[in-house]
């Protein structure tokens, strides 16, 4: 390759990767008002990095020690003295003295009532997620903040409002109390529409499933043969020609028109993204026949979302990014003290590859934990051992006498199968913990599975870097810090 | 780096410290599974625990010009030494009133060294605000009973390791040999064992941290054995390692695979202790951030010892074995064609 040509491309792909690694890491406020935030701060981060979002739900029956200290501790508060009688503390909650009469069987359900809610958050696919009971009575849900850097430190408002408003949502709608219904409104003083003959409603399904199709998001619900039979009668009896499906007194928004055709065993529903998933969950359980047996903070009104600071801190997003830097960093010294300019290439894929992970780990929305930056490291592990290895392979060849282009000609060849066979079983078992695990373990595969994409594909564009940037020295050997064993006409 | 070990040559003593390790280790886990708190050491998302959690509203502490959460920190961390108790975690987290501070403690803290703290906070705050906020600032105690809600993703977890694993035997049968695919096999169930058994043994707190460092347990052993069985084949076809013997070809090959063995997980290893030391310096509490890192250097530790040192021991036997299985066969077909 002539010089001018190598030393074209070379600028043009070293400038491409400085401009996008400056993209992928750097913030700064482009007005008073607006301010550009990085790639690397537009990744979603889990519980151990940006904290939990918690919510109690308190059953009909018991009510928090703050409830119960401002009317207690009100001396003026007419209330006062019935609450003293009407209350009984338990830890930190107070319960109804009746509800304590019944004490097992109160307790039982609430127990119940959370394995419930237990199995209905399994289904989000958070990459960690707890349900406790407290003080026998109260339940505890915490799930992950899902927030960004940016969002994380308030220097986007939106985004951290956003994500807790949904997190809002599907706390509520998962905790839904009551059966299945159609109604012709949409609040609390809709009535159902569906005559007495009908009173079957909740049986007429076989389940609910959440599905995505061209950026579209669907609910489907699988009817039974007795739910096929009789909608379509149910349709033409909808006075207000809409029917809204409700759990309990509270309306999903699903609906279904007069006049509609029901055809087939399943209707679909397009929903928004942010709602889909949670009407499935939250449908396909009453439709099992997981009802909750309580009714939580007045059908969710007075549920309150609270986002906590990490377990590991509150600068630990900062400390990861400090750990892949210097993660990167170490490679790129070992790289550089090995094999002299060569582990420059080397150094200019590595970073390659951190852009690329940064980059592909934003677009696909993956949630990034301390696991999942671990495997981070793995990924680039993986390039760099598979490039050293071919450059020991070349080494080896110089030392026949070959010339460096020749060397690396069959240092390639002769590693081909040792690359190609690790980077298909790594890339198939990442397939498979991307598509069989769920939360956290999902996330780590599917960043594996790109890693090991991305690893693959640099190692062959080390292959052509070297090949590039080479052009332009005379001495090949000295540029990859090998020895010249043999002195004869090289190169 | 070489070695010069004769691998091959202790096979039985390799034998004998994995499977000491593996026994003692199950041993340790059934009888905390029949009289502790289960297999493993379940901490983390696994446990139940007790609590303390100041709720408060942003009032001015008498003036002081701190924010009111360092404030009721300082109250409670005061208090809990008063009461003599240490907690593991502390989160703060903001209400619409204001906010509010969780310390979480391990379950067999002594509910009533946690009441008698909750009343010394309680006192403090009480003498600290006006009349009309004292309903509002507040600490309690209290007793979590947590559900296996990671208890699926540990179930998926194990399928997908299953997987991998089937996978990769079937993978190197077809690429490899049988004798390598199982020496590869042994190395997934191997390495798996001895991090799963040092997990039980050592009593580390567990989280859903095991399940991902259980799969990078897999996912390492199969580069190492990818890198190893590629090389050992292609020393098998070698004119020049032919006139040697399976066991001298195969420490050979286990030499020249000691390095990247040993110095990937190494690099990995690097990473965590680093990782610990920076997270530490975040959370300020080692504790939280001790058992993955903790968990991740048994990982490391098992793959390295069990692809560098242990797989190539015994594998060395399996293909003196399919050696014999061949020889005997082609005495066999030679008899036959004779006859």
């Amino acid at each position: 390759m002539g010089k001018v040509k190598s030393a074209i491309i070379t600028a043009l792909v070293v400038a491409a990767i400085v401009i996008l690694s400056l993209f992928a890491t750097i913030s700064c406020p482009l007005n008073e008002v607006e301010r550009y935030n990085s790639f690397i701060t537009s990744i979603h981060m889990g519980s151990d990095l940006t904290g939990e979002a918690y919510a109690l739900f308190y059953p009909e029956g018991v009510i928090s020690q703050a409830d119960y200290n401002s009317v207690v501790k009100d001396n003026d508060n007419p209330d006062k003295s019935e609450y003293e009688e009407k209350y009984e503390q338990h830890n930190s909650v107070y319960v109804e003295k009746d509800k304590l009469s019944s004490d097992s069987d109160f307790a039982e359900s609430v127990a119940k009532d959370a394995e419930i809610i237990t199995a209905r958050f399994a289904q989000k696919g958070y990459t960690k997620y707890s349900v406790s009971v407290v003080d026998t009575y109260v339940i505890k849900v915490t799930v992950p903040t899902n927030f960004t850097y940016a969002a994380y430190k308030e220097y986007d408002n939106t985004s951290r409002s956003e994500e807790l408003t949904k997190i809002g949502y599907t706390i509520n709608y998962l905790t839904l109390n009551g059966e299945i219904d159609l109604r012709n409104g949409q609040d609390d003083k809709a009535t159902s529409i569906i005559p007495l003959k009908y009173n079957g409603f909740a049986n007429f399904f076989k389940g609910a499933n959440y599905y995505a199709v061209g950026g579209n998001h669907y609910v489907r619900i699988n009817l039974n043969d007795e739910g096929y039979k009789n909608l379509n009668n149910i349709i033409g009896n909808l006075s207000d020609g809409t029917g809204y499906f409700f759990i309990g007194d509270t309306c999903v928004g699903l609906q279904i028109t007069y006049g509609e055709n029901i055809t087939n065993k399943t209707l679909a529903f397009q929903v928004g993204e942010n709602y889909a998933k949670d009407y499935s969950i939250i449908l396909d359980s009453v439709i099992q026949g997981n009802v909750l047996a309580n009714n939580y903070n007045d059908d969710g009104k007075n549920t309150e979302v609270i986002a906590t600071t990490p377990a590991f801190g509150e600068s630990a997003v900062i400390w990861l990014f400090v750990l892949l830097l210097l993660a990167l960093i170490g490679a790129i010294v070992i790289s550089v003290l090995k094999y002299k300019k060569l582990g420059l290439v080397n150094s200019l894929i590595a970073l390659a590859f951190s852009v690329i992970m940064i980059t592909a780990i934003l677009l696909t929305g993956i949630q990034l934990t301390v696991a999942g930056a671990f495997v981070l490291v793995l990924g680039l592990v993986l390039l760099l051992f598979s490039n050293f290895r071919v450059f020991e392979a070349v080494r080896k060849e110089t030392l026949t006498g070959r010339t460096v282009q020749a060397s690396v000609k069959t240092g390639y060849k002769k590693s081909l199968t040792t690359i190609l066979d690790l980077h298909i079983v790594i890339l198939v078992v990442a397939a498979m913990l991307a598509l069989i695990c769920t939360g956290e373990l999902a996330a780590c595969g599917l960043i594996l599975f790109i890693a090991t994409v991305a690893s693959y594909v640099l190692h062959w564009f080390t292959r052509f870097m070297w090949f590039v940037i080479s052009s332009l020295v005379k001495d090949k050997f000295k540029f990859c810090g090998y020895d010249r064993e043999v002195l004869d006409d090289e190169d | 780096m070489k070695t010069n070990f004769k691998l091959s040559s202790k096979m039985h003593l390799f034998i004998i410290i994995s499977s000491a390790i593996i026994a003692i280790g199950l041993l340790v886990g059934i009888i905390c599974q029949c009289v502790a708190n289960g297999f493993f050491n379940y901490g983390d998302d696994y446990a139940n625990y007790k609590s303390v959690s100041v709720t408060y509203v942003d009032t001015d502490f008498s003036g002081k010009e701190e924010k009111p959460v360092d404030h009721i920190k300082k109250i409670c961390e005061d208090a809990f030494n008063e009461a003599g108790v240490k907690s593991y975690q502390v989160a703060v987290g903001d209400t619409t009133t204001g906010g509010t501070v969780i310390y979480k403690f391990i379950n067999s803290t002594d509910f009533s060294k946690l009441e008698n703290a909750k009343q010394i906070i309680n006192d403090k705050l009480e003498g600290e605000v006006d009349e009309a906020a004292i309903a509002y600032n507040y600490a309690a105690a209290n007793d979590a009973e947590t559900l296996l809600g990671s208890g699926k993703s540990v179930a998926m977890a194990a399928v997908a390791i299953s997987a991998c694993i089937v996978f990769h035997f079937v993978y190197f049968v077809i690429r490899y040999k049988l004798t390598m695919a199982l020496g590869a096999i042994l190395a997934d169930f191997h390495n798996l064992a001895l991090f799963l058994m040092i997990m039980a043994l050592t009593r580390i707190p567990v989280g859903s941290s095991i399940a991902t460092f259980a799969v990078i347990t897999v996912v390492l052993t199969m580069i190492g054995t990818c890198f190893l069985f590629d090389r050992m084949r292609k020393n098998f076809k070698d004119e020049d390692m032919k006139k040697l013997s399976a066991f001298e070809i195969v420490d050979k090959t286990a030499d020249e695979s000691f390095v990247l063995n040993t110095v990937m997980p190494a690099c990995l290893a690097t990473v965590s202790v680093v990782a610990f030391i920076l997270l530490s310096i975040s959370s300020l509490s080692p504790l939280a951030i001790i058992s993955p890192v903790l968990c991740s250097l048994i990982s490391f530790i098992s793959c390295a010892y069990g692809t560098a040192l242990f797989v190539p021991s015994v594998y060395s036997r399996f293909k003196q074995i399919g050696d014999n299985v061949k020889k005997n066969s082609r005495a066999k077909t030679a008899k036959t064609t004779k006859k």
